[in-house]
């Protein structure tokens, strides 16, 4: 990986290099953003950074970490932020506004900041995307696709579900979910703890959550609890998969960025968080191979998302992530010990 | 300067071994500002950043706010993580063992042959290890998957109704550890093997030793030493792996290098990471003495 972005890098300043002889006047600054690797630096690589040179003559560099890890960055480098924007989910995102790692976000310096849906741009956050998660499962290998979460833990679903825990995002909410459908709750998560150590020696994989796409892709699970952009990735790449809404709802949760703590390219970050949720931006990055879900209202949604407009996202199940977040380490701890043999 | 005084007193020495004295055991002293370099990088890279480890070890929160032994007595009074523990010396155990019955006899081939066969047998041992150990990794999950090559094998043969379940299973990590492993353990067996007097082994023979007893009594201690750094090797890296254990492993199977990254990355208890690395760190350091004392234990018999 550190390779790979030294290369990137290395051909990215002699690029910047050769451009500067010509457009050095033009440049209003630059910026090094975190990105996620994968998918997301694809995207923001192909689409965003160019956008951004077009629009403000901002160029940027990434610098691909996991959102995790972006905040132990960060935290590491106690006060010379490696970085000048994050990206993150909502746990990190929470946990990283706690300890004091973002500097506040100035609406106004947003010109794109009225085409997005109230309380989607905090003092602190500015929405770049939004994840819906629900169930996926392969529609050749079942007469009927499951319904909602309780039918994970039944034949001849369980048989062929992959259990993952609680280290993401989408795989903490998506089990919260379920312990709601045993008549459990965020803070009373017994009932699904007693489902999932029934469910575990059936299960067809328990594994990271990373390696979930791909146990999908060769077959060995057939059911996944995961996010519409995975789904879409998958479909893209002509996997029999199809994305189901559970009954007692959809979850979403949103991408955000931030400007850290003490940045130094503050009106670069701006430039650049404006940029990316720009409407051209925003309409680019839904397509294949990103698919990711608009936060744009000037944008049509194009039908391969499993989402039919901006506004549908409102009527989804959230979380509050300043609730998970203490309990979380002790769920992992749980999950741990309880799926182990 | 050095060199006009080695050729003056001709000392057919290199002048870097000569040094101004000879060390107590008569052998040559190396200028040790030669190792200077290395060492420091070691003293800045690894000792402090070990002293920081160790120091954030004694915190008693995830916070780091207050001092005390919490995070030790957590990790060392609970049976799951000295299981942990003991599941990832076993795994290292099982690597060695698995490589070094599939490497013997590849290593008796490779002395057995001729110089053509050699270096393509070289060849083909080397050639994984110019392939990430990620892409080989992802590679066992392609041949161990459910309706992957092994399993649609055997389906085809009649062997088995139903594809077994080898990913995710401790089985089917040391499968796929053994193969990935393997070079460590062989490379410095098939030095030793060609080094080998052959008239040893001619000579167990040529006294009415059986094949079996030649190998036990005069091939096995003659490549002892070879074996020992082969499975040292093996150990480290297989107690260590990572990326297989996690990806062919899976999350029901817990080992120490997936607690570290689940405790530092994820859950954010700094303090009780410490202490599994540490753990992890003297654990392995610990496997690797007892093969050093079986290389002093073959050496004195």
């Amino acid at each position: 990986m550190i390779r790979l972005d030294r290369r990137a890098f290395a051909v990215g300043s002699l690029a910047l290099g050769a451009a500067g002889l010509t457009t050095r006047a033009q440049a209003a600054g630059s910026l090094t953003a975190a990105i996620y690797p994968g998918t997301w630096e694809e995207a923001y690589r192909n689409v965003v950074a160019p956008a951004l040179k077009k629009a403000a003559g901002v160029d940027v560099a990434f610098d691909s970490l996991f959102a995790v890890d972006q905040v132990a960055k960060v935290r590491a480098a106690r006060g010379v932020p490696p970085f000048d924007c994050f990206v993150l989910d909502p746990g990190p995102a929470a946990s990283a506004l706690q300890a004091g790692l973002f500097d506040p976000i100035d609406a106004k310096k947003l010109t794109n900041a009225a085409k997005v849906p109230a309380g989607l741009i905090t003092p602190h956050a500015v929405t770049c995307n939004a994840q819906v998660v629900g169930i996926a499962y392969n529609p050749k290998k079942f007469s009927a696709p499951p319904k909602g979460w309780a039918d994970l833990f039944k034949s001849p679903y369980v048989e062929r579900l992959g259990l993952t825990g609680f280290q993401t995002t989408f795989g903490t909410v998506s089990i919260i979910e379920m312990a709601k459908v045993f008549g459990g709750s965020e803070s009373n998560m017994d009932p699904v703890f007693a489902e999932l150590k029934k469910a575990v020696t059936k299960a067809a994989a328990v594994a990271a959550p990373a390696a979930m796409p791909g146990l999908f892709q060769q077959g060995q699970i057939d059911v996944m609890y995961t996010n519409t952009n995975t789904v879409a990735i998958l479909k893209g790449r002509g996997v029999d998969i199809e994305f189901v809404r559970p009954e007692t709802g959809a979850i979403t949760f949103q991408t955000t960025l931030h400007i850290v703590k003490g940045a130094e390219n503050v009106d670069a970050a701006y430039r650049y968080m404006d940029t990316a949720i720009s409407a051209d931006v925003q309409s680019a990055l839904q397509k294949q191979p990103y698919n990711m879900i608009p936060i744009n209202k000037d944008v049509t949604l194009v039908d391969t998302l499993d989402v039919k407009s901006v506004d549908e996202l409102a009527g989804m199940v959230t979380h509050d992530w300043t609730k998970i977040n203490p309990q979380r380490a002790a769920w992992i701890e749980r999950f741990n010990k309880e799926i182990t043999k | 300067m050095s060199v006009a005084v080695a050729t003056t007193t001709g000392d057919a020495r290199p002048a870097l071994f000569r040094g101004r004295a000879r060390a107590p055991s008569g052998g040559p002293r190396v200028d040790w500002r030669l190792a200077a370099p290395l060492g420091l990088a070691y003293l800045v890279f690894f000792a402090a950043p070990f002293a920081i480890l160790f120091g954030i070890s004694f915190y008693a929160d995830a916070e780091q706010t207050r001092l005390g032994l919490d995070s030790w007595i957590k990790f060392y009074g609970d049976l799951f993580y000295l299981k942990v523990v003991f599941d990832t010396l076993k795994l290292g155990v099982f690597a060695v063992v698995a490589t070094t019955i599939l490497a013997y006899p590849l290593a008796l081939v490779f002395r057995a042959a001729g110089p053509r066969a050699r270096q393509a047998l070289v060849l083909i041992i080397l050639t994984p290890l110019l392939t990430s150990v990620v892409i080989r990794t992802f590679a066992w999950i392609v041949i161990l998957a459910r309706e992957g090559v092994v399993n649609q094998s055997l389906m085809a043969l009649g062997l088995t109704s139903t594809p077994l379940n080898l990913l995710q299973t401790e089985l089917g990590l040391v499968i796929a550890l053994t193969q990935i492993e393997m070079p460590l353990m062989l490379l410095p067996l098939l030095t030793l093997m060609s080094r080998m007097d052959q008239n040893l082994v001619d000579g167990s023979r040529a006294l009415g030793a059986s094949q079996a007893r030649t190998f036990f009594k005069v091939i096995l201690p003659l490549t002892l030493p070879g074996w020992i750094a082969g499975a040292t090797l093996v150990f480290a890296s297989a107690a260590t792996a990572f990326i297989s254990q996690s990806v062919i492993g899976g999350a029901r199977l817990v080992y120490l290098p997936a607690l570290i990254w689940q405790q530092s990355t994820v859950v954010y208890n700094w303090p009780f990471a410490a202490v599994a690395s540490l753990t992890l760190l003297f654990a392995v350091l610990a496997g690797i003495m007892v093969l050093g004392l079986l290389g002093r234990f073959a050496r004195t018999d």
